[in-house]
């Protein structure tokens, strides 16, 4: 027997060789590199995760929806501020945002409408403020309005607080701009009728900043997204313009008296 | 194509970045935008919107970036696919409401006429995240370094010679 092998087979045999060690050494790359990526990508996930945790429970903390505030007194159904006997056969419900050209579009066109028909005795009015267009101000206008409506009706009752109401829509700011002042808001109360001394700290301050709030969160718990939104006995009026969302608020309103 | 691998990252994470960061500081408006759709039962409702704008500024973060593409992409797409539906069925039932898509959401008088443009916004989108899950692999990314770090391979995937 020849132990000897002849050059080619030895060196066919050490290519085969140093093939398999590149092949073992390959394999091992290639599972330390899967074990790295496994590892890498579980640390980055699980420091993301507990990012996105803070952040939920930071967002949920700034959220105040839903806490506790001051009610104004003299509210009805605790966000409104009403025209018309309680034991009206009718309720109107109109939700609006300070801001929003559309509910002064509609404000222009209904006001007396409303107020005769709250005078009759046949409907109740109510008026319901949202605060959702703050970022349409550079001053969360929005909320300041609404906050400083629940401060006149607080200290003032409805009266004065419903003539405050339609001087704010005669006021209107535009969108976009810083809105009234608080000192102008305060102007406008006290020619309705508020009393200067009792509304400045409350205005000043926003004590029913939590009120607008949760009045804003049960607007859209209720479904709206979009103001103005008028309800007739609860049930929502629709409508292609202010003109158009008075009449069928009417037509509504004698279906409901006729019922 | 390295190149086009980095341009989509930088365009789909650049997206997520602006609406995440846009809805980040009204937490209460983006309940709202996520309650105006009316797809989801309201005890999870806060959740989602009290979450989505951090998980869409993370995915834009991680696209950007370049840290763990495949998985930022394949959350990028979910999301997309998510907010396909939730748009495609707003507008089907008749629901008028801004997508809520770069903060807002409500009530849009115009909102008919732009659900189309939103959906064919998405679904390019949808596209271009499906293309980085496909071929994550890109020029600048994070992922060069710690994932294929050492291993001396060509961007394609191919182990260089």
């Amino acid at each position: 027997m020849t132990k000897k092998q002849s050059k080619a087979t030895q060196q066919a045999n050490m290519q085969r060789a140093s093939e398999r060690a590149a092949a073992i050494r390959a394999e091992h790359q290639r599972k330390e590199r899967r074990t790295r990526t496994l590892l890498v990508s579980a640390v980055v996930v699980a420091v993301l995760l507990i990012v996105v945790a803070v952040v939920v429970a930071v967002q949920a903390n700034r959220d105040t929806t839903g806490q506790a505030g001051a009610v104004p007194s003299g509210a009805v159904d605790t966000y409104s501020v009403a025209m018309g006997k309680p034991d009206a056969p009718v309720t109107v419900t109109v939700y609006e945002d300070p801001m929003c050209p559309y509910c002064g579009d509609f404000e222009k066109v209904s006001e007396d409408k409303l107020r005769q028909y709250a005078d009759s005795g046949d409907v109740q009015v109510r008026y319901h403020m949202v605060s959702f267009l703050d970022r349409a101000s550079t001053s969360k206008y929005s909320t300041r309005a609404a906050n400083a409506l629940g401060v006149v009706l607080d200290t003032a009752g409805s009266d004065v607080a419903i003539e405050f109401h339609n001087a704010l829509y005669a006021n209107q700011p535009p969108e976009g701009s810083a809105g009234l002042s608080d000192q102008q808001l305060i102007d406008l109360a006290v020619k309705a009728g508020a009393d200067e001394q009792a509304i400045k700290g409350p205005i000043d301050d926003l004590k029913f900043q939590q009120w607008v709030v949760n009045a804003t969160n049960d607007w859209s718990k209720k479904g709206f997204q979009g103001t103005p939104t008028v309800t007739v006995n609860d049930k929502k009026v629709g409508f292609t313009s202010a003109e158009d969302l008075l009449a069928n608020t009417e037509q509504a309103i004698q279906e409901a008296l006729t019922k | 194509m390295p190149w086009l691998g980095f341009a989509l990252r930088v365009l789909v994470g650049g997206v997520w970045i602006v609406a995440g960061v846009l809805k980040l500081p009204d937490p209460a408006e983006s309940v709202r935008a996520v309650r105006a759709y009316q797809l989801l039962p309201e005890v999870v409702v806060p959740t989602v919107g009290y979450a989505l704008p951090i998980v869409e500024l993370l995915v834009g973060l991680t696209l950007v970036l370049g840290l763990l593409v495949r998985i930022g992409a394949a959350l990028s797409c979910v999301l997309f696919v998510a907010f396909i539906i939730g748009i495609s069925s707003a507008w089907a039932r008749g629901l008028q409401i801004d997508c809520g898509c770069f903060g807002g959401g409500g009530f849009d008088a115009r909102a008919g006429e732009k659900y189309p443009w939103e959906l064919a916004r998405d679904l390019g989108l949808l596209f271009a995240s499906a293309w980085l899950v496909w071929r994550p692999r890109s020029r600048w990314a994070l992922d060069n370094r710690l994932l294929h770090h050492g291993t001396n391979r060509t961007l394609t995937g191919e182990p260089s010679r």
